[in-house]
């Protein structure tokens, strides 16, 4: 048996599955204390239900969102070496950002110096301030981790009680000021995600529920509840997530769906290709600030089911606020539900109260009540549905930096349009048609998310860098630097040692990896030429356990 | 959502990573990793001044708009040579519709060395990425007047072929010393042809010039006949083999001097030809560029081992580039003074000869090239071409360009000659190339086949 848990903002469901079927499900509205709302829900489902049946428990949480969203986090210190290039005030973008001396460039090799005395004094300044906290992140850090582990050295040296974080152990990837940024929010919200896991833990414990627990990351994939706590921002926007992978769960492999999840006041949109979430290509955008926080594509969009509705001139726009739930349901003003509640294309809420509702759309602009209705709901689709069309078109314009790439770039375009969520479904049969779709409201529609966290992988990666001249390797995500020994290092011998390293780190967390079933993600090799002959090799492998949802849910028939 | 206060950069990066001439050659896959990863590191394409864009192929036909490839178009280039054409055509695109401010197309292979008629592969370059690009421009978007700068440290020769007898596009190349490095061209007296004299400028500078002496020379001579010119767009052929770590050149530029260069002449448009200290320089040359194009800070970029007062210039260097501005631009303020030479004139031609080399292919190609001289257009040319690939002469061929503001009258002469000649046996391949039609005619005379493309 699985248990899948999903924390929206508005409710927290929970399903519980026994082989591919569902069993049970719950829908409780999120309170404040995150923890009694999920308690709440796995109470519900495991009524009557053997604890000892359960194999595994899987979280999707708005934890870390809402810490960041609501600044509940202590500042942190960062310590940067952004060496040469860009002006140094582009990266002030945090409060407490300190500029150090030294440089590293693309291949790893130093320029500049480190200078201890500097750091010392910064170290000073920080602790006459108080902050405990510190990111310490160096340009082409990836390529060369001596001056971050330097300067953690120091730290470790003189305050051996400060929370130290490295931009090389969290973003591995070539980007600067999002491994800054992401190394940030990783030192900021450490302790208090620490604080509730360890609260999760005690009380699956109290109710004697043994099995492994894993958290729902942004990318689709599972993590043990020990490792999400190296890299909480991992789990970022697990709520897109879960319902794109329930949507999987819900509809026939292999095809090109778009998930439409209308929610009160944003529409989430994710595409699943070829029966593959997409991923982001870049780094999730967490308000204002770029990471390197790795998440599907998903795209939220200001309309939802609650959105203010309102007149102007002969048009309606759609505010993207919201001042209460829909006015058939008690709420102030008119918004998209009381249309769709007009045209019968939902059973939520009070009809008369709907009618009323549209009847001072409909006044304002002179149009009868149904057909202000139609005009509201086409308003919503059609925001929707460009949206969606631009989702593609951004896809299809990803730059391409190979022959190869270039050459095979082709449209792909959905034949499902998956509506999931709330009570805002009324909308997805005219989004498809607009689209030239399919729709497909799915069974167990709106509990999609909780199904999607319980099916969910765990995942895994591991990115080495391999330069033959300079003789070393780096293993990213363990910050692990090590010389190449022997002289010959070839595709083979990089691939078979990060691959390694993939399965010991999983292990690490109690996964087991079987060698065969590991997907290669990413295979550069470049041959260094100095002087018309082969002076070295740089080779550049990711390497990830495999995505994908352990089950479909099965249902004879229908789909 | 990258705010729009003002218009981006657009910049399209095309390493291709899977393509070289050969595996140990300058131009192969390696050549623009270094720069991948300072780019990507610096997080240039998160900056909300930059807009990235993916590449696509251009046509034969906006070749086959440039050049006369001997056989056909398709032999002499790959996929790659269409992917970095095409960068150049769509950021011109997104620039004159306004979509954004200015680009640079960091793109291999280059092509400033591929000249008008093509038997092969010269100096690294297949087809002239610029030349195709301009020719677009002209073509669909009527653009007339434009400028291209050629700041490589090789003369432009390839450039300047195509557009020596074009009065509407201003050539202007500054190299190392053709006496001292390939191609060995690019003297103050090669000022363009008849029709377009001074349309043409070289400024050949002595080996060790540094930044002082180069943006001397912007300022004093390119940007004073910039201002004359007015052109409506203006092309950077950025080569970044000035760069004083160029294994290949002997001058002093810096990733500053760059910056400087591009700020100074605001092109509209970049496109990357040679460099290749490809860990020395380029990662930060074309850091200085990018930033300098988007109008932001550049002065944090700076080579490992560069420290500012590192070169110096000589009194001999420095009056050598002086009395080269001066001259040239005497030449300038003189051009419709001149007349051409009558030595040239065959009846109602202007003659010229040339032989050409073909280094990296070893192919030498002999050619009389005749503009026709008229009162009321810019005349139509007749090329005639005979190639020695080392195995024996593949035959001649004869290539005819109408330029797109032909008269009616050079239009049916040019096609009379066309037609004429596909009945004689003299030439294996003929072409017409009728850019005020946009058509463009081929003709095997051995197969008797013709081909044509059209817009």
């Amino acid at each position: 048996m699985y248990v899948g848990v999903d924390v929206g903002g508005t409710y927290t469901d929970a399903v519980l599955l026994e082989k591919n079927k569902v069993r049970a499900i719950a829908k409780i509205p999120t309170r404040e204390d995150l923890l009694s709302s999920i308690l709440e829900a796995i109470d519900s489902i495991l009524k009557d239900v053997d604890t000892k049946k359960i194999k595994r428990v899987v979280f999707s949480t708005t934890i870390i969102t809402n810490l960041i969203a609501e600044h509940k986090y202590d500042d942190v210190d960062m310590l940067i070496i952004p060496g040469p290039g860009l002006n140094h005030d582009y990266y002030k973008l945090r409060p407490y950002i300190h500029i150090l001396s030294g440089a590293v460039d693309y291949r790893g090799r130093e320029i500049i110096r480190l200078n201890e005395q500097e750091i010392e004094a910064v170290l000073s300044e920080i602790a006459a301030r108080g902050s405990k906290k510190i990111g310490v992140v160096g340009k082409f850090s990836p390529r060369n981790t001596s001056h971050e582990k330097r300067v953690a050295a120091l730290i470790n040296n003189k305050y051996p009680d400060w929370q130290v974080e490295l931009g090389s152990r969290i973003g591995g990837q070539l980007n600067f000021p999002r491994r800054v940024e992401t190394t940030y929010l990783t030192c900021a919200t450490r302790r208090p995600y620490h604080l509730f896991l360890e609260s999760v833990r005690q009380a699956l414990a109290k109710r004697e529920i043994n099995a492994d627990v894993f958290i729902l990351k942004a990318d689709g994939g599972t993590t043990p509840l020990v490792g999400s706590e190296e890299l909480p921002v991992e789990t970022i926007f697990s709520g897109p997530a879960a319902s794109t992978l329930g949507v999987q769960a819900l509809t026939p492999p292999g095809e090109t769906s778009v998930v439409v999840d209308i929610g009160g006041t944003t529409t989430d949109l994710a595409l699943i290709l070829s029966g593959r979430p997409l991923l982001s290509s870049k780094g999730a955008r967490v308000k204002e600030q770029l990471t390197q926080v790795r998440a599907l594509a998903v795209k939220s969009v200001s309309v939802g089911g609650d959105s203010v509705l309102e007149p102007d001139g002969n048009k309606i726009i759609i505010r993207p606020e919201r001042m209460g739930p829909a006015y058939c349901l008690g709420g102030p003003v008119p918004t998209p539900t009381d249309a769709l509640r007009v045209l019968d294309l939902t059973s939520l809420g009070n009809k008369d109260k709907a009618v009323e509702a549209m009847t001072i759309i409909g006044n304002a602009l002179g149009l009868g009540v149904k057909d202000a209705a139609r005009e509201a709901v086409s308003q919503v689709v059609a925001v929707i549905a460009a949206e969606i069309e631009k989702m593609f078109l951004e896809w299809e314009q990803e730059p391409a930096y190979r022959v190869w790439e270039v050459l095979h770039k082709h449209k792909v375009r959905p034949r499902i349009v998956a509506g999931v969520g709330g009570g805002a479904l009324g909308f997805i049969t005219q989004i498809a048609e607009k689209l030239g779709c399919s729709p497909l409201i799915p069974k167990y529609a709106a509990v999609a998310n909780a199904i999607g966290a319980a099916v969910a992988k765990p995942t895994m990666q591991v990115s080495l860098r391999a330069d033959t001249e300079q003789g070393y390797y780096i293993i990213q995500e363990e910050g692990f630097q090590e010389k190449i020994r022997g002289k010959k290092f070839n595709e083979q011998n990089a691939l078979e040692l990060a691959k390694k390293s993939l399965i010991r780190r999983a292990a690490k967390y109690g996964l087991e990896v079987a060698p065969d079933e590991i997907e290669v993600t990413r295979m550069e090799v470049f041959n260094m030429i100095r002087d018309w002959h082969t002076g070295g090799r740089l080779f550049d492998v990711t390497v990830q356990t495999p995505r994908g949802i352990i089950c479909r849910i099965g249902y004879e028939g229908d789909y | 959502m990258k705010k729009l206060l003002h218009k981006q950069t657009g910049l399209i990066f095309f390493p291709a990573f899977d393509w070289a001439i050969s595996p140990t050659h300058p131009e192969r896959e390696e050549r623009l990793l270094y720069t991948r990863d300072q780019i990507f590191e610096e997080g240039i394409m998160d900056l909300p001044q930059i807009a990235e864009y993916t590449p696509s192929l251009a046509e034969i036909h906006d070749i086959a708009r440039v050049h006369f490839c001997v056989p056909r178009v398709e032999d002499q280039i790959t996929e790659a040579h269409l992917i970095a054409a095409g960068a150049a055509i769509l950021l011109a695109d997104k620039i004159v519709q306004g979509e954004i401010k200015n680009g640079f197309a960091l793109v291999r292979p280059p092509g400033h060395h591929a000249m008008r008629v093509v038997h092969g592969n010269r100096g690294f370059c297949n087809i002239n990425n610029e030349a195709i690009m301009v020719e677009y421009l002209r073509s669909r978007h009527a653009l007339k007047r434009i400028a291209i700068i050629d700041t490589d440290v090789h003369h432009g020769d390839g450039t300047q072929d195509i557009f020596w007898h074009d009065p509407d596009v201003l050539f202007i190349s500054f190299h190392q010393d053709g006496r001292t490095l390939y191609p060995g061209t690019g003297f103050t007296y090669e000022l363009g042809g008849p029709r377009a004299y001074a349309r043409t400028i070289n400024i050949p500078l002595p080996p060790g010039t540094t930044d002082e002496s180069l943006l001397y020379m912007v300022d004093n001579l390119i940007l004073p006949i910039l201002e004359d010119f007015k052109p409506e767009f203006i092309v950077n052929s950025a080569g970044q083999d000035n760069h004083y770590t160029d294994p290949l050149g002997s001058m002093r530029i810096t990733a500053h001097g760059y910056a400087r260069l591009t700020e100074k002449l605001r092109p509209d448009l970049a496109v990357l030809e040679g460099g290749y200290a490809i860990e020395t320089a380029l990662p930060y040359v074309n850091m200085a560029i990018i930033l300098a194009l988007a109008g932001l800070d550049y002065t944090g970029v700076r080579e490992p081992d560069y420290w500012p007062g590192r070169f110096k210039e000589t009194p001999g260097q420095k009056e050598q580039v002086r009395s080269i501005v001066e001259e040239l631009l005497k030449r300038w303020e003189m051009r419709e003074k001149v007349s051409p030479d009558p030595k040239n004139i065959v009846g109602n031609y202007y003659q010229r000869r040339k032989h050409i080399f073909y280094d990296t292919d070893y192919i030498e190609e002999n050619q009389i090239e005749k503009l026709r001289l008229c009162d009321n257009c810019p005349g139509f040319l007749v090329i005639d071409s005979e190639a020695n690939h080392g195995y024996g002469t593949a035959g001649s061929v004869l290539c005819i360009s109408v330029p797109l503001a032909a008269c009616s009258k050079c239009r049916t002469e040019a096609e009379d000659i066309y037609e004429r000649s596909k009945k004689a046996t003299e030439y294996r391949y003929i072409y017409l190339q009728d850019k005020s039609a946009d058509i463009f005619y081929g003709y095997d005379s051995e197969s008797r086949k013709e081909w044509r493309t059209e817009g």
